[in-house]
């Protein structure tokens, strides 16, 4: 196989979900000439934007939106020996976390991975998370974003408790924060003082990446 | 360490058959509270509310209980069954938890006796071990054993737990479509632990004197259905959580095999699995979970229902009253539809109207009917252990599928079960060697997940 027939290879096994065959044909692709930053752009992001389409046309499932995105990330894996020094490009950061008193993350674990297959870099510091872990978090990792996820009418009190924390700080106007879950609405993100709410998973990355790309 | 003398029991063979599998009638009925017969011919409302956040949980306790059982002498209610399920605030202070339950079960206690209320009172202890730390949290464990003592000694009547043993790796897997991580979690982490959980339950309920009740696969079988949504979701395929469904009626059976006796918690959809195995009877929630949740379910899980239940309902003031006492209503007039239909002897009429309305619109449906939950319970009961029933009940629950004609699925769903069909298969050829083999991948892999505290708790 040629170069070019390699990165489409790699494309359609990431549009097929085939983590094997998507490393079998990277390794292919390296040891044919390809660069890492030409299998990042004619493969993966091809690739993902085909899975994106195939997932907004109803013909493929969230849950293969995250594994394709989970393949991406996997090969990029593969490439870092690859990059001489180079990075590869993240669009923003994201502080993400279930608030303190609620261990539902299902909900939280899904926006973070799509998150991340939108090239967000994503810090997730997991359920149960106290408004101190938060504030600690924006200070050390200087993120664009801060979300914050509750199941529980019981916990959603505790948003508003991390946007105080955060205001305490001096950092509030440093990020832009996020809320979604299900016990919590607009109306309830606006009395809190959040700057947006995300009623699913797909609203919520929408939004995260309007706020940073503009469009 | 608690008592371990409970023997585990294997179920070889179906109670029922398709035909007789119905609402209000099981084989082992069930007799307890202030003289509630549970199976034996009625069906019975079980009313279940969550206290206001911002109110004193003891004085919401107490002011949601009195209007339920005022609302009950209102309408001429004679058997009733009130759930309380414990929050994970509440089991910190497992003395406020004996206050609590104390003052429910007085004002069961003074109505039953003043007016011939049949009340039954089932507590539901909350799962709060954090299975990241040593030994799935010894301590959680013991706060929670502990917890289900002192309710048992100061008024319960049935035990019930929504246990999340193996969830760490169902959540990591149900958004990836991973039926290996499905499976190694219902099928064989989750079978340690129910295991584990349940021989301490069913000693603590014999020392006790009250009821083993079952254990919902809320955290597993439920979060699929909630990320499944509606028709037009398109976040995990419907199919898929049908077939976690079936898989957790194997993990969920193992309370009974440990002793439980029910009745099943309202919460676990499964539990027409557990009746046509066990002959136990359960309590069902459907349409009236709407409150807290929506499903595509509401009238097919009715069909088989010892006690007839809601969702959690907040105690906020509607026009027609507390959210609780509105409910009571509404399960009310449903259970006395149903009732009624057994006095005409229509009752099998009124349960296939159930069944029609929901059976061939959606998968989730279509496994929760008596002739597919019959067929599937069959292998389930055919299979030499937990682990190969999970996977071979979620490959028959396939076939059945797709030999069905009318049951509506789309082009995704069909390409779904064909994959998960092919995947199963593999997984069914060599089960413990493939899970264990993949265990050791994902401990890797998933937070929290520790398969050796599984295996040695």
């Amino acid at each position: 196989m040629s170069k070019d027939e390699l990165l489409n290879a790699i494309r359609d096994s990431i549009v097929n979900l085939d983590f094997d065959k998507s490393k079998e044909y990277t390794l292919k692709a390296l040891k044919a000439g390809a660069t890492p930053q030409e299998i990042i752009l004619k493969s993966i992001a091809e690739g993902m934007e085909i899975v994106g389409k195939k997932f907004e046309a109803s013909e493929y499932f969230l849950s293969e939106l995250i594994v394709a995105g989970e393949i991406g990330k996997e090969i990029t894996k593969i490439l870092e020996p690859y990059l001489k020094g180079e990075e590869i490009k993240k669009i923003g950061k994201v502080v993400i976390g279930t608030v303190r008193g609620d261990l539902h993350d299902i909900g939280k674990n899904i926006v973070a991975m799509m998150l991340e297959a939108a090239e967000f870099k994503v810090i997730d510091l997991g359920a149960d998370v106290p408004p101190e872990k938060f504030v600690e978090a924006v200070k050390r990792e200087k993120p664009d974003i801060v979300g914050m996820s509750a199941l529980l009418t019981v916990t959603m009190v505790e948003m508003k408790n991390v946007i105080d924390a955060l205001k305490e700080a001096g950092l509030r106007d440093k990020v832009k924060v996020i809320i979604g879950g299900a016990a919590v609405t607009e109306d309830y993100a606006k009395s809190i003082g959040a700057d947006g709410y995300g009623a699913n998973a797909v609203e919520g990355v929408r939004i995260c990446k309007q706020w940073i790309t503009g469009k | 360490m608690l008592q371990k003398w409970c023997q585990t029991m294997r179920f070889s063979r179906l109670t029922y058959t398709p035909k007789d599998l119905v609402f209000g009638f099981s084989k082992n009925p069930l007799k307890y509270g202030t003289g509630l017969e549970v199976g034996n011919g009625v069906v019975v409302p079980e009313v279940k509310y969550f206290p206001r956040v911002e109110k004193d949980v003891r004085e919401e306790y107490k002011s949601i209980t009195e209007q339920l059982l005022k609302k009950a002498v209102a309408l001429g209610i004679e058997n009733l069954q009130l759930e309380t399920e414990l929050t994970y605030l509440e089991m910190e202070d497992p003395r406020l938890v004996v206050e609590q339950v104390n003052l429910q079960k007085d004002l069961i206690e003074r109505y039953a006796k003043e007016y011939g209320l049949h009340v039954g009172y089932r507590v539901t202890v909350a799962d709060i071990r954090d299975f990241g730390k040593p030994k799935h949290d010894e301590e959680g464990f013991n706060r929670m054993m502990e917890v289900f003592e002192l309710v048992s000694s100061n008024g319960a009547d049935v035990l019930s737990i929504e246990s999340e043993g193996g969830k760490e790796l169902f959540n990591y897997s149900i958004i990836r479509q991973d039926l290996l991580g499905i499976v190694s979690s219902l099928g064989y982490l989750a079978t340690f632990d129910m295991k584990r959980l349940w021989k301490n339950i069913v000693s603590i309920a014999r020392n006790k004197s009250v009821l083993a009740g079952g254990d919902s696969a809320c955290a597993f079988a439920n979060t699929a259905m909630k990320i499944a949504g509606g028709l037009k979701d398109n976040m995990i395929p419907h199919s898929l959580a049908s077939i976690v469904r079936v898989m957790s009626a194997c993990r969920s059976l193992i309370a009974f095999e440990e002793g439980a006796t029910g009745p099943g918690k309202d919460c676990a959809y499964e539990n027409i699995y557990l009746k046509a195995i066990t002959g136990y009877p359960i309590s069902m929630e459907g349409k009236t979970s709407a409150v807290a949740h929506s499903s595509l379910v509401g009238n097919i899980v009715a069909a088989a229902c010892d006690l007839w239940s809601n969702e959690q309902v907040e105690n906020i003031k509607l026009f027609g009253g507390y959210g609780p006492e509105v409910f009571l209503e509404i399960l009310h007039y449903d259970t006395k539809l149903m009732n009624v239909a057994i006095e005409d002897k229509t009752h099998f009429c009124l349960r296939d109207l159930m069944i029609k309305s929901d059976k061939f619109l959606n998968p989730q449906a279509f496994v929760l009917s008596p002739d597919i939950v019959c067929s599937i319970s069959e292998v389930i009961v055919g299979e030499k252990d937990e682990l190969s029933r999970t996977v071979a009940s979620a490959i028959k629950a396939i076939e059945l599928m797709m030999a069905e004609e009318k049951l509506l699925l789309s082009r995704g769903e069909k390409r779904f079960i064909e994959m998960a069909k092919t995947r199963l298969e593999e997984i069914y050829s060599s089960p413990n060697e493939k899970v264990e083999r993949a265990l050791e991948q994902y401990e890797g892999k998933v937070e929290k997940l520790k398969v050796k505290d599984y295996l040695e708790v």
